[in-house]
């Protein structure tokens, strides 16, 4: 269940949807213009805990840039706050026949500077995304053989192969249109001036210091947005982040870690969000390599895994235990599969003795050093080191340890890590699992799995969909490919004045609700 | 102030800047190519497969030889383009101009406040050596020296942000832009930088004030009937002007470094902040430019200090 927590009274999700939908309806059925008005203006001030890596959709690469890029950039696809299923943003998307996709766009929707939105600005886009050399969202769009303008309004995706991950890839960077005018007036420096047609408008970026958006006023959703414009003060630090808050310099702040948990309770006038995420601790295996290739060691760890114990220990409970790689919420979550791994310290030392280590073993892991790290790496060691695996420790700052890790040294048995999830699971068990695969430190994968992700991508129906993911769920667990351990709760801080703020399973926050009291 | 022997002194520390620019630029340039992780995979993002990674590499030049790699940084620096930033593509030059004048505030406020509280301090200290005032100040000092700026810092805004709500508790401001505003961020995050240099101003005047107040010079004064006072004011403190001198031209170096971490707690978004965001992504053009910057710095300090010491005392040629 997804509390949110005001202080001193505590909302149900459900009471808080039902706030949220009250709200939303108004806008739809045009309720006189004072009540809308009094949620309209203000500058929502937040503590972003990153600097973005770019604000062009297709040249950057941080899962942190998305909260900024959303408020410039509206995407041809949105997903529900809940379950992430895909939903119409700015155009409607159909499949005639399986390799192909049509794709309407709504009418009126012009850029920030004025450029229409229509068939051929998204055409543009997608074309740029899919060739552009310095595009990183191309391995996103490689089922795609051709893009068609079909009508004015309507674009026709031409496809290798029948790949229905793609409305959720387009609710991602890969779907945010950006002003082709400005484009070919600025090549790929567009991203220190960004032109949209999101509900706020570019006005400022300081490297690390502060990005400011202001309203679009000929925003296409009438009545929207609220805010009149949004200042990110990047603050890396998240104490600092949250102090800035409590003193009032911003309104709010989030992805905490939850050991400032105890922080925003303390002070009398924040409010306290927290929700579930798709953000899943885990330990990636390399098992191409001994011991790691044999099954029964990998599913060793996974049964010595105390997995609640862990919640506890390293979130303050503010998580949930990973049974695979999607958090119960999720649409694609298979019940079946959750069981298989129960605490059971002594059927991980039996599985050990079968693979032939009756008397323990020595592995390499890496991990990070910011203190949340090394706090999950402690709680593992200690762990597995109650079934007779003994872990040596090697700690470094995030781009060199996954260096060694996925690239080509290859150093290391384990790596304690997270994945960040993705929009479409077909997304996390390609980029994750399947051969060849960055995120596979091995490289390798059983022909059965690489055939069955791309089965996911076949049928249209989520309930068909679900079952295929079920079927690769049963193998990247059932294998132990890896070991997820608990899905990292959103906690964000706000200040009394922020209404209507909403998480989402995504775990980057979206503002286009928020208004200010 | 500028005469031939000095303007000798100027000449010949510029000359010997050169080599010292370069090679700590060299230097840095080594160690981040020899520290692994690479900036191919910040650029290429999340979903990076390892070809699109050998692609960037290719495109930034990054697969090149470390020695063309510095060449081409240097023979552009020399020319006073300090390239641009391989993550944001941003100048360097640009991010340097906007990040350079918040830290130099801190630390110019930073060691205005070590001298101001800390020279005063020194001297009622050395003016009754072994009495209560000097026991306090010795104690106070040792404790300055021992707590970490970035504790007091977090204390500072416990206090007088959150508690207070007399200064704010993040961010800077610029000095052109609104001067007041601008002072008003930097004075905590300059407090808590200041304590360790409160601390050595205090014990370095009074152990350098103590040990000329009973040299013999001294005594003869006394024995000339010189009122105490007067000896302190006109003897004593021009005799340590140029240990002081030397306190300050250390503490305006270390602090420039120390600024790092203050930086981080009150997020201000300095110097410190623009290296380490740089080094954590290999982010070479930054993390260059950064250092050309701060060695350029601290080479004019160190001039600077050279000069003033031939000023306060004629007899110091070097």
């Amino acid at each position: 269940m997804r509390v949110i927590d005001l202080g001193n009274r505590t909302l149900r999700r459900r009471d808080v949807l039902a706030l949220f939908g009250g709200a939303s309806a108004a806008g739809v059925l045009g309720l006189p213009r004072e009540v809308l008005a009094a949620k309209t203006g203000g500058i929502l001030k937040v503590a972003a805990p990153a600097n973005p890596s770019s604000l062009d959709p297709a040249t950057g690469g941080a899962g942190s840039d998305h909260s900024i890029l959303w408020t410039m950039y509206d995407t041809l696809v949105e997903w529900d706050y809940d379950t992430l299923k895909p939903k119409p943003g700015m155009a409607k998307w159909s499949y005639p026949d399986p390799k192909t996709m049509v794709l309407e766009i709504s009418e009126g929707i012009k850029f920030h500077d004025g450029t229409p939105l229509d068939a051929e600005a998204v055409k543009f886009n997608l074309d740029r995304n899919r060739s552009d050399q310095r595009s990183n969202v191309k391995s996103d769009l490689l089922t795609i053989e051709a893009v068609e303008v079909t009508g004015p309004l309507q674009v026709t995706l031409k496809l290798k192969n029948p790949d229905t991950s793609l409305p959720a890839i387009l609710s991602d960077r890969a779907g945010m249109m950006v002003s082709p005018t400005n484009i070919k007036a600025l090549g790929n420096e567009t991203d220190r001036k960004p032109v949209g047609a999101g509900p706020w408008k570019f006005v400022r970026w300081n490297d690390n210091e502060i990005i400011v958006v202001a309203r679009n006023e000929s925003y296409w959703r009438k009545g929207r947005p609220f805010l009149d414009g949004i200042e990110f003060n990047i603050i890396p630090e998240n104490a600092t982040a949250l102090r800035s808050v409590v003193a009032g310099q911003n309104d709010m702040t989030f992805q905490l870690p939850a050991r400032l948990k105890p922080v925003i309770e303390r002070s009398r006038d924040l409010k306290m969000v927290s929700s579930p995420t798709l953000y899943c601790i885990q330990v990636y295996f390399n098992y191409a390599r001994a011991p790691l290739d044999n099954v029964k060691v990998r599913q060793a760890i996974n049964f010595a895994l105390d997995r609640d114990a862990f919640v506890k220990a390293a979130l303050s409970g503010l998580g949930e235990p990973a049974r695979m790689t999607l958090p119960s919420t999720h649409w694609a979550y298979a019940k079946d599969v959750a069981g298989t791994y129960p605490y059971d310290p002594d059927k991980a030392k039996k599985l050990l003795a079968e693979a032939g280590y009756k008397d323990g073993l020595e592995m390499t892991i890496g991990g990070y050093t910011d203190q949340d790290s090394v706090r999950r790496g402690e709680i593992i060691q200690d762990q597995l080191g109650k079934v007779g695996i003994r872990l040596k420790f090697t700690r470094g700052t995030i781009a060199e340890i996954s260096a060694q890790f996925f690239a080509q040294e290859k150093k290391f048995d384990m790596l304690v890590s997270a994945w960040t999830g993705r929009p479409d699971p077909s997304m996390t068990y390609a980029l994750g699992f399947d051969k060849g695969a960055y995120y596979n430190a091995g490289r390798t994968a059983d022909p059965e799995l690489s055939k069955l992700i791309q089965e996911s991508r076949a049928s249209q129906d989520l309930a068909e969909r679900a079952a295929v993911f079920a079927k690769i769920q049963r193998i990247t667990v059932g294998q132990a490919l890896s070991a997820p351990l608990a899905f990292q709760f959103e906690l964000d801080a706000l200040s009394a004045k922020v209404k209507d703020f909403q998480p989402n399973l995504l775990g980057k926050p979206k503002f286009e609700n928020v208004s200010l009291a | 102030m500028l005469n031939a022997p000095r303007l000798r002194i100027i000449g010949r520390r510029l000359l010997h800047a050169v080599p010292v620019v370069v090679l700590s630029t060299f230097i840095v340039f080594g160690l981040l190519k020899l520290v692994p992780g690479d900036v191919a995979v910040t650029l290429a993002g999340d979903n990076a497969s390892e070809q699109r990674i050998a692609e960037i590499r290719e495109l930034y030049g990054l697969n090149q030889p470390f020695l063309v790699q510095y060449g081409s940084w240097l023979s552009k620096a020399v020319q006073g383009d300090l390239s641009n930033s391989l993550v944001s593509s941003e100048a360097v030059l640009t991010s340097i101009e906007r990040c350079l004048p918040h830290t130099l505030l801190i630390v110019a406020l930073a060691l205005l406040t070590a001298l101001v509280i800390g020279v005063p301090l020194g001297i009622a200290a050395a003016a009754k050596p072994g009495s209560w005032i000097d026991g306090i100040v010795m104690a106070v000092a040792s404790l300055g020296v021992a707590v970490p700026n970035f504790w007091l810092g977090m204390l500072l805004v416990a206090f007088f942000s959150l508690q207070l709500n007399w200064l704010p508790a993040t961010g800077a401001v610029s000095l052109m832009k609104d001067p007041a505003a601008a002072l008003s961020h930097a004075l905590l995050p300059a407090l808590a930088l200041a304590s360790g240099g409160i601390a050595e101003v205090a014990r370095q005047l009074r152990s350098s004030l103590v040990e000329i107040l009973s040299s013999q010079q001294v005594r003869t004064l006394h024995a000339k009937g010189l009122a105490p006072s007067s000896i302190l004011w006109r003897h004593g403190l021009k005799n340590v002007s140029v240990n002081l001198l030397t306190v300050i031209s250390l503490l305006a170096n270390r602090m420039l470094a120390a600024t790092v971490v203050v930086e981080a707690v009150f997020a201000i978004p300095g110097m410190g902040g623009l290296i380490v965001n740089a080094a954590m992504n290999r982010d070479f053009p930054v993390v260059q430019g950064v250092v050309f910057t701060m060695v350029l710095i601290v080479v004019a300090l160190n001039l600077l200090t050279d000069i003033l010491y031939s000023v306060l005392d004629p007899r110091i040629s070097t």
